[in-house]
């Protein structure tokens, strides 16, 4: 099922809080809203989902428009953070209650249920009352109550964020697979970039109401659209440097490097560069610092050059090398994969 | 309208209904009995209109002039059909006949013209002076005494027996026997030396009360609060009692305590003090009682939630005032008395209202007395209106009692508005459709 | 924290102290119930049950049989106790989750109202109730007892709904219940601990209430045990302390069951609550 969310606008009280934002997602696909809290993608989801009023623009799911549907009426699964898992009911009746609000007998309400579950790889639980279960069960279950009444559209509000890392990566994949198997159009709220990279087929940076960039999770990476979008993705963190261009990328007094091939710019910009790409490994134009932090990570070490001019790049070096703290060096910088933003913070 | 406002007034609507029939109605009727002279003579549905013997002595100064007032006393003697039916069934159907078409339709001033008329009669007058005043009474008119439901009833009476245009307003208005509206009663509240003694009665209730009960309720908070928990639950439990205790049971019990041959005495007496009634004996020995009596009560609601306010201040804090090498008096007035401030300004507020307002224990304790010495406001207005010993209930004045408490508590309850985080509390739901 | 009893005997001490009166009336409560003192002392001289006669016979004949009094006593508290809980929870769920008209103006007025001494009103709900022909009946100080603790009822109420998660009540609307529905099968369950425990209170509150029975229905008919004990009370020139308090314990021992049972669930409503 197709979602058209267009030029959707939420107030709440005086302050608008998401203006004229649009976003259309393709049947079967997932897709993640990222950004930090109070970025405004929880109400985007709410949005959608119908608890929340939509105050300006049209929402459709295919043809259909649903800008004034009450939730009740959308054909929506939702997952909550904590689950909401009905405390007073069962396993199988917590399953079966959107099945039960249609009103369907209680041979066919069963029959799902057992369906679902087996699905969900809880077949054994649905006895038990929430509290019984563990914060992997509790996710499993929620999803097969979100998905019983066979919505088209399946959202998921930090599903991950109340679990373990463990439990976190098998849910990970859990979730996907679920989705993947049951072709549902699914949009996932989260704020953390390895959950939106890792299980969705796009990302939706938002920030301050705002999409800032939408695309893959490689594209995003490997070519953000702006400084707010490169300085959000990766870990650890770009390095952002102040340059002056005038045919040369000048860094302070005593470094400077290439322009990078098919950019035209003059004046202030910014230079970012992933640590990943600056290391005495790489082949490219060098810069001179000294090192000035060494954080020891096991199969590799985060290290810190400072310029002369007092900026900060870091490094991911492979582990056994033999830098010390206040050495002078001169590393080479992948030219190719650095990113260029002129003042606006816009992509050059 | 949507569904969820829908749903929403249909969910308020029994409350709300219970809330306008016993809250705002009531306190808009005290307004409004507060101005009137309601009490159990006037009756508080409409009154009727009547005249007695006894009211006569009062018309001239209500401004009804004295010829209207003989004439009401001095009342006609009157020829009608239904005077000569009383007449004709006593002396005969031939004196009437005559009498009729002599005089029928007549009115005489006083009684000796139709004495002088009935001695006339031609064919058979009536001789002996006694049956000539009997008869004469027969055809008396008079409004004394009559009860008449309308005001138009009385008018036409009034006017029947012609009392002039100018004194009509003021003799109805005399004669009417329900309530008025009248500013009396603030002026009577503004005259008595009583109200004053009330209000001052009153505040020394709360002050004591309200001192008794915080203090003693941080006491037994900070007392339990270090004890072993068995032990400090016991006493909880011994302080807890009063308040779910029927009040009646309660004070009984101190009466028990206080009475000439209760405890106290009896315990007393071999020391060579004399038996008395210690809760009654004299206004301090009243007040002492009134306040212990509350203060049990109120100090076990200061004790709970002091409790449970200290049980929330982390316990690491004390241990931290431990190691810094506080005593416990230091722990508790410089760690946990400053962190208390909120449920302290609570509680006084709180209470100040409640025991401004209640009367329950000391009506039940001494009713006010001795003499009138624990009489409080709140009592007052319960005294008059609704339970005293003369029977007649002045709802009026009982209600420009109540309506100086209503005031006060609906200034402090909106005041107590402050004490709620109201933003939070008003939170929009976040379903929204 | 030294918390053992030998290092805090001071405190014990000053404690016990103060507790001695109240555990010497509620001790003699006990004793002068079963028992008859030596005349002008207080120590029991023999155990009896004589005070306990107004069980099977009238104390006197004007009064109502005790079991008529007990019966008006239930029917009063119980009564109440349900008309309170009934409204509180509908009122309380509109107010606590319900987006509708004026709900702000409501709130605020239910703060105030929580607070207003609503004794102050007797005198014109005394009229009221004379208007509406229910003075002096069992009807009406239901209902009046009842609408005075609505305030307070809806205010408890109000807080054990809003400490349901709102997650519980999205995922009920997003499964396709209406708002009525979630409600009644999702919500009401979850405040199911608070709505008894508002049970048992208002069963109490009505069960101890002595000024709206003794003002509004001073009859015979409507006696409930508060009056009943009062008027025993007020009417003897002797004082049979014996006989009081063996009516008392009978008046109180529902009283202490009931606290005995559920204190722990009392405890948060005396707490939270704060009415009185």
């Amino acid at each position: 099922m197709q979602i058209k969310l267009q030029n959707f606008t939420k107030r709440f009280g005086d302050t608008t809080v998401i203006e004229d934002m649009s976003l259309s997602i393709a049947s079967g696909e997932m897709i993640a809203l990222l950004g930090p809290s109070g970025c405004g993608k929880s109400t985007t989801l709410f949005a959608i989902s119908g608890i929340h009023r939509i105050d300006g623009g049209s929402l459709h799911f295919g043809d259909r428009d649903v800008t004034t549907l009450p939730p009740q009426d959308r054909p929506v699964g939702v997952v909550f953070q904590n689950y909401a898992l009905y405390p007073h009911m069962s396993v199988a009746e917590n399953i079966g209650f959107p099945l039960r609000v249609q009103k369907l007998n209680t041979a066919e309400i069963k029959r799902r249920v057992g369906e679902m579950a087996e699905l969900v790889q809880i077949g054994n639980l649905l006895k038990r009352r929430p509290q019984q279960l563990s914060g992997g069960q509790q996710q499993r279950v929620a999803l097969a109550r979100a998905l019983v009444r066979k919505p088209d559209v399946l959202l998921l509000d930090e599903p991950l964020a109340n679990l373990d890392a463990k439990l976190r990566l098998e849910m990970r994949s859990e979730i996907r697979r679920l989705q993947r198997e049951t072709g549902i159009t699914a949009i996932l709220v989260t704020h953390d970039q390895i959950e939106a990279m890792s299980m969705c087929d796009r990302i939706a940076l938002m920030r301050d109401g705002q999409i800032e960039q939408i695309s893959t999770p490689s594209e995003m990476y490997e070519r953000p659209a702006s400084h707010y979008v490169a300085g959000f993705l990766g870990n650890p963190p770009i390095s952002f440097l102040k340059a002056e261009a005038n045919g040369k990328l000048m860094l302070g007094a005593e470094n400077s490097l290439p322009m990078p091939q098919g950019v035209d710019a003059s004046g202030p910009i910014t230079l970012g560069i992933r640590p990943e790409h600056f290391g005495p490994q790489h082949q490219g134009p060098t810069v001179t610092g000294r090192v000035s932090f060494i954080e020891p990570q096991g199969r590799e070490d985060l290290i810190d050059v400072t310029l002369p001019d007092n900026q900060r790049l870091r490094a991911i070096v492979p582990a056994g090398h033999d830098f010390a703290l206040g050495q002078d060096v001169n590393w080479q910088v992948d030219l190719s994969r650095t990113h260029l933003f002129n003042a606006e913070g816009n992509r050059l | 309208m949507n569904r969820q406002t829908l749903l929403g007034w249909s969910f308020l609507s029994p409350a709300l209904m219970a809330v306008v029939m016993f809250f705002l109605l009531p306190v808009i009727l005290t307004v409004v009995f507060a101005f009137t002279n309601m009490s159990t003579s006037t009756g508080i549905l409409g009154g009727e209109y009547q005249i007695s013997e006894s009211d006569l002595r009062r018309l001239p100064a209500a401004g009804v002039s004295n010829e209207s007032v003989e004439m009401l006393a001095g009342a006609g003697y009157a020829v009608r059909p239904e005077t000569l039916a009383l007449f004709a069934s006593d002396f005969g159907d031939e004196r009437a006949d005559e009498l009729d078409a002599l005089h029928g339709g007549a009115v005489f001033d006083d009684r000796r013209a139709i004495e002088r008329a009935l001695k006339d009669l031609r064919r058979d007058p009536i001789r002996s002076v006694r049956d000539r005043k009997a008869a004469a009474e027969m055809f008396r008119i008079s409004i004394l005494g009559q009860r008449y439901p309308t005001e138009a009833a009385f008018a036409d009476a009034i006017a029947d027996i012609g009392v002039p245009d100018a004194d009509r307003a003021a003799l109805t208005e005399a004669a009417y026997t329900g309530w008025t509206f009248t500013t009396q009663n603030f002026e009577l509240l503004w005259e008595l030396p009583a109200t004053w003694r009330y209000a001052m009665n009153s505040v020394v209730y709360v002050v004591l009360t309200l001192a008794f009960n915080v203090s003693f309720g941080l006491f037994l908070a900070f007392s339990t609060f270090y004890l072993p928990t068995r032990t400090a639950q016991t006493f909880r439990a011994i302080w807890f009692l009063p308040r779910i205790l029927p009040p009646v049971l309660y004070v009984l019990m101190w009466q028990w305590l206080t009475w000439d041959q209760g405890f106290i005495s009896t315990i007393l007496r071999p020391f060579g003090i004399e038996p008395i009634n210690w809760m009654r004996h004299t206004a301090t020995h009243a007040w002492t009682f009134i306040v212990l009596i509350n203060g049990c009560v109120g100090a076990s609601l200061g004790m709970i939630l002091f409790s449970s306010s200290l049980r929330a201040i982390p316990e690491t804090q004390l241990y931290a005032a431990q190691v810094d090498g506080a005593n416990r008096w230091q722990q508790v007035r410089f760690v946990l008395l400053p962190q208390m401030r909120w449920p302290i300004l609570f509680i006084t507020s709180y209470q100040t209202l409640s025991l401004l307002t209640s009367f329950e224990y000391i009506l039940l304790a001494t009713d006010g007395g001795p003499g009138r010495q624990t009489e409080v406001w709140a009592l007052a207005a319960y005294h008059t209106a609704l339970s005293n010993y003369g029977g007649n209930l002045e709802y009026g004045l009982g209600a420009a009692y109540a309506l100086a408490l209503v005031i006060i508590g609906i200034l402090l309850s909106a005041l107590y508005l402050r004490f709620f985080n109201f933003r939070e509390l008003v939170a929009k739901p976040r379903i929204e459709q | 924290m030294n918390t053992s009893i030998k290092g805090n005997w001071i405190l014990i001490l000053a404690l016990t102290l103060f507790s001695a009166p109240l555990v010497i009336m509620y001790g003699f409560q006990l004793i002068d119930s079963v028992s008859r003192p030596a005349p002008g002392g207080i120590i029991p001289q023999e155990w009896e049950l004589t005070n306990w006669r107004f069980l099977w016979e009238p104390i006197d004949s004007a009064r109502p049989s005790i079991w008529r009094v007990t019966f008006n006593t239930f029917v009063f508290a119980s009564t109440t106790a349900l008309l309170v809980c009934a409204f509180s929870i509908t009122a309380a769920y509109a107010l606590s989750r319900l987006n509708f008209p004026a709900r702000r103006f409501f709130l605020a007025g239910l703060i105030m109202l929580h607070a207003f001494p609503t004794i102050t009103l007797i005198i014109a709900i005394f009229i009221v109730l004379q208007f509406l022909g229910l003075y002096d009946s069992l009807m009406g100080v239901i209902l009046v007892k009842a609408a005075l603790e609505l305030p307070f009822g809806i205010w408890i109420m109000k807080g054990f709904y809003d400490s349901v998660p709102w997650e519980i009540e999205m995922a009920g609307v997003q499964d396709g219940a209406s708002r009525f529905r979630v409600w009644w099968e999702l919500i009401l369950p979850q405040v199911k601990p608070g709505l008894s425990a508002l049970l048992i209170f208002s069963f109490l509150a009505g069960w101890s209430e002595f000024i709206l029975p003794l003002v509004l229905a001073p009859g015979a008919d409507a006696q409930v045990l508060a009056t009943y004990m009062n008027a025993v009370i007020a009417d003897d020139t002797r004082p049979d302390y014996g006989l009081f308090k063996a009516i008392g314990m009978f008046y109180a021992l529902p009283v202490i069951a009931i606290y005995l049972l559920f204190q722990k669930r009392l405890m948060n409503i005396y707490g939270g609550g704060t009415k009185g």
